[in-house]
């Protein structure tokens, strides 16, 4: 496969980096993300993927566009409100870039469905609202081997960190089990500022282009952390559990199952 | 013993930034988090002398304690 005189022109910024040249454009082409969810993550990150040339993309999310979204999912805009937002997603994503094959998915994940789901893909990122789904994503990436990108935005702070399974920390080695339902409050409930999933999403996408490519260092061991009222990031390194209850030395998750107690946002749509 | 508490984003509402505390020998984290009137479900990241730490790990004299908060919206 050749870079067409179109994409070598499309692409010349990210040609011209060492990193990157024509083979690793290519690379991105060929390249297989999935984002799940379309909200104030997802949007930075399905828009950037998409600027960037990933050649096919997935994103999940069954919910709605609600004008209240507006403040902070860029991907969205005013005549959007009530459509669905992977299809509202999808046309921002083909509009930047119309060669992409952008693969919807009009659901919320869950343990019925997120394993075929991540199966076609390369990469996962978890752009998810709630923490059912953030334990779920995590349980489906490391069962699958399958790398992914965390995220997760309150207020003024965020998170990241990046898990290659087998080979670095998963969300359990950190969180072993969910909190209850109600104990943390939601963005819905406790407020987002709207820059912020901005911010940690594009650090995301930048997690899956590096994958792609093959390049730099990933988030490995390290959740970064970011707070927007002090402007501050930091690291806290942290290690693989051995009492990990799911990549641990004797593992007691051997199955998905849905984390009914967690659910926050995602119970709202079933 | 005397350890330095530091606490991140909405611990910080009502609490302070930075604290040292004189605790009694043997003191393990969940004992500090509950004297703060933070329940275990709040506890996001525990880190311990800048490295990730647990509930259960037990504090030494000299120790720095960072807590921060649960993050879960996107």
């Amino acid at each position: 496969m050749k870079l067409t005189e179109e994409q070598i022109n499309r692409y010349s910024r990210h040609i011209l980096l060492k990193e990157v040249g024509g083979k690793g454009q290519l690379k991105l082409i060929n390249g297989r993300v999935l984002v799940i969810g379309a909200g104030g993550l997802g949007s930075p990150i399905a828009l950037y993927l998409a600027a960037a040339g990933i050649g096919t993309i997935g994103i999940a999310d069954a919910d709605r566009v609600d004008l209240s979204n507006l403040q902070r999912q860029i991907i969205h805009s005013t005549p959007d409100v009530g459509k669905a937002k992977v299809l509202s997603a999808k046309e921002k994503m083909l509009a930047i870039n119309p060669e992409l094959n952008v693969v919807t998915y009009e659901t919320w994940v869950c343990a019925e469905n997120i394993q075929s789901m991540i199966a076609d893909y390369d990469f996962v990122i978890d752009g998810t609202d709630n923490f059912a789904a953030k334990f779920l994503i995590n349980d489906a990436c490391v069962l699958g081997r399958k790398p992914y990108s965390h995220g997760g935005i309150l207020q003024f702070d965020g998170q990241t960190f990046t898990v290659s399974p087998g080979e670095s920390p998963c969300y359990r080695c950190i969180f072993p089990e969910p909190p209850p339902k109600d104990v943390i409050p939601t963005c819905s409930r406790a407020g987002v500022i709207g820059v912020l999933p901005g911010i940690i999403g594009t650090l995301q996408a930048t997690e899956a282009i590096k994958f792609l490519l093959g390049t730099g260092d990933l988030l490995h061991g390290r959740l970064l952390t970011y707070n927007a009222l002090r402007m501050r990031f930091r690291e806290v390194p942290i290690r693989k559990s051995p009492k990990c209850p799911i990549c641990g030395d004797n593992p007691t998750i051997t199955e998905l199952k849905d984390e009914l107690d967690a659910l926050t946002v995602c119970d709202l749509g079933h | 013993m005397k350890i330095t508490l530091k606490l991140f984003a909405t611990f910080r509402n009502g609490r302070f930034k930075v604290a040292e505390q004189e605790l009694p020998e043997g003191t393990d984290v969940r004992q500090v988090v509950l004297g703060l009137g933070l329940t275990e479900e709040e506890i996001g990241i525990v880190m311990l002398n800048g490295r990730h730490g647990e509930l259960d790990s037990t504090l030494s004299h000299g120790d720095t304690l960072s807590l921060f908060p649960l993050v879960g919206g996107g």
